[in-house]
């Protein structure tokens, strides 16, 4: 990493530089800058993280950050329906990629466009940072819209288990409730809290702007200060999440019995926040347990015809996570078998470690991973999102040589440390048959 | 001349072979894509699982290395291997960095030319594949799109879909001589494309294909040449019950009578993209962001490519209990769209995002190794691809509204839906 600041540019700091990407902040009001220049296509991609997600919510407004993002493509001071600016006219009729998620433990907005577009991506983003209009209005059918957005979540067997997990494993802490939210939440919450929401977190000072692709640094950045330098930093400090989860005292279970076709196990532990060292130890691990056919779990469910698909859930987030082990049964399969076979490898990872030769395979496969992720301007912006919603971007950049340092005693000693069974909580889909 | 006539370099030394190479400035990542005809369309008998089941079973092991070995091969320098079938094609894709290129090629090749088809791979497969298709028993998006076309295209029609339980039992009958007499009749060179983008040189790429390919055996084969058409639709309505679903799919839709290379084919793909075709076209704008019916609804031509006369269709999930209300807010922006056409002024807008999309799609090695081989598989030279936005520029006004009123015809579209009926 590299603090030497090579050029000067009029309105920003240069903070630091990893991994060909630089970071600026704007002097006007502390709004951070990612920017790495890439010329291989005609393309570059605007993305503004928003440092607030689903982890800053509570009871009564769950799933308000997402609606919120879904709110913010209803019209701003200069992109609205009134002025013919709408923002997905603008955009999409430049033929722009154009959306915005929600997680965790942040929101993005984000546009890939032809590069000689990227000015009117920095306008708009500038402009609904701060003068969004979020009518009642416009609540009402987009409460409706998001609505549908849960109910086709909930069809899935898949996500009501993985919602029923979390719920289980998290009861204090706020990654107890999914991104969506609650469904009486998602119904009733007012505008007049989404406001109050919108303008405790849409901030300059709480916010990232990366920008990567086919430009000159100079005329980007010349860009941000234009639009951006408008906004004032927050006039109070953006409120921390301070509720913890107390301590896990025992296993926990949760059965959920709809009718459907076939089963599904979830194996979770509790895991370490994301900056924690021992999140490149559990990624290694992952790719040993479930990535590939020659994975053991692959081995022992798959092969032996037990379970069609097998995966594991380990992203990383700002606070304590989740490691979990999924596996879609095949039909008539024994949810008990198949906890016990992935519960009893753990067991063997815990006893016996992994091999040299399982070590060095993984690292490879997150090496490649790695080097796509920088494949097109949307990919790099993309990785450096989730890099900055769990605390530091540069987690990004340096994940790779941190992952090469893991070695096998790193790898048993979380096993031990984090696979045990007072952390464990266990989720079962049961499809039931149809009431006749 | 466009980026694609002056960057992609073309490559037929091979008899039976042909590649195409775009070096970008992408570091250290190259993507492969390839395809020769073998889909479901060439299937030696009735059962049209065999191409399928096919294309899966090639990463289960070559005469020389089984699966694990593969994998180990793939996986210890991080590379990617994907086979997948379609109607007519066999499909390949490939994630590798560039040093580790000599590698996936080698072991492609391997792969294709020399598959195992041991009879216990196959039966851990089928558990797997009819499993998954159990699963698709409850996808109410799935249940309700095959309910469609099988009301709209005949049995012999490439655009018809077998049901669920058809594919179950047809999977179930699968035989690795089945598997062994579909490879020798189809699999070798003559048809064979492979597309490869990134940070690679043509030469040495060629090269690797030479050592690779070379001295496969020649196979004679063809596009089947589509003589069913589809049924004409008559307006009808049908419900698929799905317990315990809080959302339904819905679709409406009509074969349309002609493919992709008919003279009205993009008129009608840009009236039917001011419909549906992105999240600023009509059906978004009013159905979703204006009335709140919906999360997503769209608009779509499908089913063209290859002769095959294909169909229209719109789709959108709706909650059980505004289903109707949703449907017949949906009727009505068709109704409108029919009757009245669309404006100059969205169909300005809609080139201008054609033009823009194709800069945009040249974002990364996948999008671009995608592009250039569903272009060849058309047997389009690369400067279509340059000219392809050009090509949009020119349609008119009129001749859009003209293929709207002749090729859509509202009263006669089949409705289905898929849900826990309210």
């Amino acid at each position: 990493m590299s603090q030497k600041n090579k050029t000067t540019f009029k309105g920003f700091n240069f903070i630091r530089s990893s991994g060909g990407i630089e970071e600026y902040t704007l002097i006007k009001n502390g709004l951070r800058v990612l920017i790495l220049e890439e010329h291989s296509a005609p393309v570059a991609t605007f993305m503004v993280t928003y440092h607030v997600g689903s982890r800053n919510e509570a009871i009564g407004y769950t799933g308000s950050t997402h609606l919120l993002e879904h709110l913010m493509f209803k019209g701003s001071r200069n992109f609205n329906k009134e002025k013919k600016t709408a923002i997905w006219t603008e955009l999409q009729n430049i033929g722009a990629q154009i959306n915005a998620t929600t997680w965790n433990d942040r929101t993005n907005y984000f546009e890939v466009v032809p590069s000689e577009h990227l000015d009117r991506a920095i306008a708009i983003e500038s402009d609904r940072m701060r003068y969004a209009f979020l009518k009642d209005e416009d609540r009402q059918p987009e409460m409706t819209v998001v609505r549908n957005e849960f109910e086709r979540g909930e069809n899935s067997p898949f996500d009501v288990l993985d919602k029923n997990i979390w719920a289980s494993a998290y009861h204090a802490h706020p990654y107890h409730h999914s991104t969506i939210g609650w469904r009486s939440d998602i119904e009733n919450v007012s505008t007049q809290r989404l406001k109050a929401f919108y303008d405790t977190y849409y901030w300059p000072n709480n916010a990232t702007a990366t920008v990567i692709g086919d430009f000159s640094k100079e005329k980007a950045l010349a860009s941000i200060n234009k639009y951006f330098s408008e906004h004032s930093q927050s006039k109070e400090p953006i409120p921390p999440v301070y509720t913890e989860e107390p301590k896990q005292e025992g296993p926990r279970r949760t059965v959920v019995k709809r009718v459907g076709q076939t089963g599904i196990v979830g194996v979770a532990h509790k895991s370490p926040e994301g900056l924690h060292d021992d999140t490149y130890s559990f990624h290694v691990l992952s790719k040993i347990l479930a990535d590939g056919k020659t994975s053991r779990l692959s081995k022992l469910l798959i092969d032996k015809g037990l379970a069609t698909s097998v995966f594991m859930y380990d992203f990383p987030f700002l606070d304590n996570g989740l490691f979990i082990t999924y596996a879609f049964l095949t039909p008539g399969t024994d949810h008990s078998k198949v906890e016990d076979i992935i519960l009893s490898e753990y067991k063997n990872i815990v006893e016996n470690g992994i091999s040299d030769e399982e070590l060095k395979r993984a690292q490879a496969q997150i090496r490649a991973t790695v080097a796509f992720s920088r494949d097109g301007t949307y990919a790099v912006a993309s990785a450096l999102n989730e890099a900055i919603a769990i605390g530091d971007w540069t987690f990004y950049t340096t994940f790779v040589n941190k992952v090469e340092k893991v070695t096998n005693k790193n790898i048993k000693k979380i096993a031990k440390d984090y696979l045990i069974e007072d952390q464990s909580t266990v989720g079962w889909f049961l499809a039931m048959e149809p009431k006749k | 001349m466009g980026i694609f006539s002056e960057q992609v370099v073309i490559n037929r030394d091979i008899e039976g072979v042909e590649s195409y190479v775009m070096p970008t400035s992408a570091t250290d990542v190259v993507t492969i894509s390839g395809s020769m005809l073998g889909g479901s369309l060439h299937s030696l008998d009735k059962n049209n699982k065999v191409p399928s089941m096919t294309a899966a079973m090639l990463d289960k092991g070559t005469i020389d290395k089984d699966k694990y070995k593969i994998s180990d091969i793939l996986e210890s320098v991080g590379a990617e291997l994907h086979f997948s079938n379609t109607l007519y094609h066999t499909h390949f894709t490939g994630f590798c960095l560039k040093n580790d290129l000599d590698t996936v090629v080698t072991l492609l090749a391997e792969q294709v030319r020399k598959p195992s088809f041991s009879s216990d791979e196959l039966s851990i497969l089928k558990t797997r594949i009819i499993g998954n298709l159990e699963r698709n028993k409850e996808d109410t998006k799935k249940l309700a799109l095959i309910g469609l076309l099988r009301n709209i295209f005949p049995q012999s029609h490439p655009n018809y879909r077998e049901t669920i339980e058809s594919s179950i039992d047809l999977i179930g009958k699968v035989s690795t001589q089945d598997l062994l007499s579909f490879h020798a009749k189809q699999y070798g060179l003559g048809s064979l494309k492979i597309v490869a983008a990134g940070d690679l040189a043509p030469e040495s790429f060629n090269n690797l294909i030479a050592k690779a390919f070379g001295g496969w055996a020649h196979k004679k084969s063809e596009i089947p040449r589509i003589k069913e058409k589809a049924l004409k639709t008559k307006g009808a309505t049908k419900e698929i019950n799905v317990p315990d679903k809080t959302s339904s799919d819905l679709y409406l839709g009509q074969a349309i009578g002609i493919d992709r290379d008919h003279k009205d084919y993009y008129a009608l793909m840009m009236g039917v993209y001011v419909l549906g075709g992105n999240f600023s076209a009509r059906l978004m704008q009013s159905v979703r962001d204006k009335q709140g019916l919906t999360y997503s609804i769209g608009s779509s031509i499908s089913g063209v490519s290859f002769g095959a006369d294909g169909y229209w269709s719109t789709w959108g999930t709706f909650a059980p209990d505004i289903l109707e209300k949703g449907k017949k807010a949906t009727m009505e922006q068709i109704q409108l769209w029919f009757k009245n056409g669309i404006t100059e002024e969205e169909l300005s807008a809609k080139k201008n995002t054609i033009a823009g999309s194709f800069k945009v799609s040249l974002d990364s090695t996948s999008g671009l190794s995608g592009k250039i081989l569903s272009n060849a598989e058309q047997n389009r030279t690369v400067s279509y691809l340059d000219k392809y936005p050009e090509i949009i520029k020119k349609i008119s006004l009129l001749e859009v509204n003209s293929a709207i009123k002749k090729y859509i015809d509202p009263k006669n579209m089949f409705a289905i839906s898929a849900g826990t009926v309210a």
